[in-house]
């Protein structure tokens, strides 16, 4: 799937460029706080749910120093992504112990039936492997600037 | 909404969690996912199933096994398991007391 693809299920109001949590529970409600700002989405509680248990699954911090908190959830009706960013970085848990420090965060609606969100969690995963790109994502100063760097060759 | 409702929507996450794990796990964990907490997951779904009132429960299981999935949201008045019309007295105040159930199909209705 294409990044500019991918990118059409997120806004300028879905991107938190200052994330101010610092450990896992709180990064997450954040993201949810975000998410239930930035959309017409409701039932924070019910995404917290089930972010939760998600993470109880494996940790959804893949890194290199990123995280992509997933799953799917009745509380959503399209595929949803919000983006968010650490300087500080936040303890998520990641397999090789450093902090998280970008995130992309997926929820999808249960009757995602072509699997779109994984497609999508495949293509943001490849795409992130460039270690030049994560220092432009880092250093992005708004959304656009953001998603410009996503989608440069 | 109903807490009952709550926590069947919270076990229908769960269980649909719990079976894209079976089904895209290897998917996933090509991605670099790891799915070490499968068991425990499981546990946790087991332990949310016995706060639901045995009648609710076995009304989930029972649509589960015959739609894929029992608890279905309710959009522009239909429910989107079967696309009948819901009144939107279902949504009243008096309402909001018990779990709705679609008149047509029986999916248990979640407003989003
Ligand atoms: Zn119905």
């Amino acid at each position: 799937m294409d990044i500019a693809e991918v990118l059409k299920h997120t806004s300028p109001e879905l991107f938190l460029p200052n994330l101010t949590a610092t450990d896992k529970q709180g990064a997450l409600a954040e993201m949810v706080e975000g998410l239930i700002a930035g959309t017409q989405i409701s039932k924070p509680e019910t995404i917290m749910q089930m972010l939760t248990s998600r993470e109880a699954l494996g940790s959804t911090a893949v890194g290199p120093g990123i995280g992509f908190p997933h799953g799917r959830t009745l509380a959503v009706q399209r595929l949803t992504i919000m983006i968010a960013r650490s300087a500080e970085g936040v303890d998520f848990d990641s397999e090789d112990g450093n902090k998280t420090h970008l995130f992309f965060m997926l929820i999808a609606p249960p009757q995602d039936s072509g699997h779109q969100y994984i497609k999508s969690l495949a293509a943001l995963i490849d795409r992130i492997q460039d270690g030049d790109l994560r220092d432009s994502l880092m250093a992005a100063e708004n959304y656009e600037s953001f998603c410009n760097a996503m989608k440069e060759d | 909404m109903h807490p009952q409702l709550q926590l069947l929507v919270a076990l229908q996450d769960l269980d649909e969690m719990i079976n894209e794990t079976a089904n895209q796990g290897t998917e996933l964990e090509g991605l670099g996912f790891k799915h070490g907490g499968l068991e425990e997951l499981k546990k946790s779904r087991e332990d949310l199933a016995t706060k639901i009132e045995p009648g609710h429960l076995s009304w989930y299981k029972r649509l589960t096994g015959k739609f894929g999935h029992a608890v279905v949201p309710v959009v522009s008045n239909l429910c989107t398991g079967c696309f009948a019309n819901i009144p939107s007295s279902f949504v009243s105040k008096t309402n909001e007391n018990k779990v709705q159930k679609c008149e047509s199909c029986g999916r248990l209705l979640y407003w989003p």
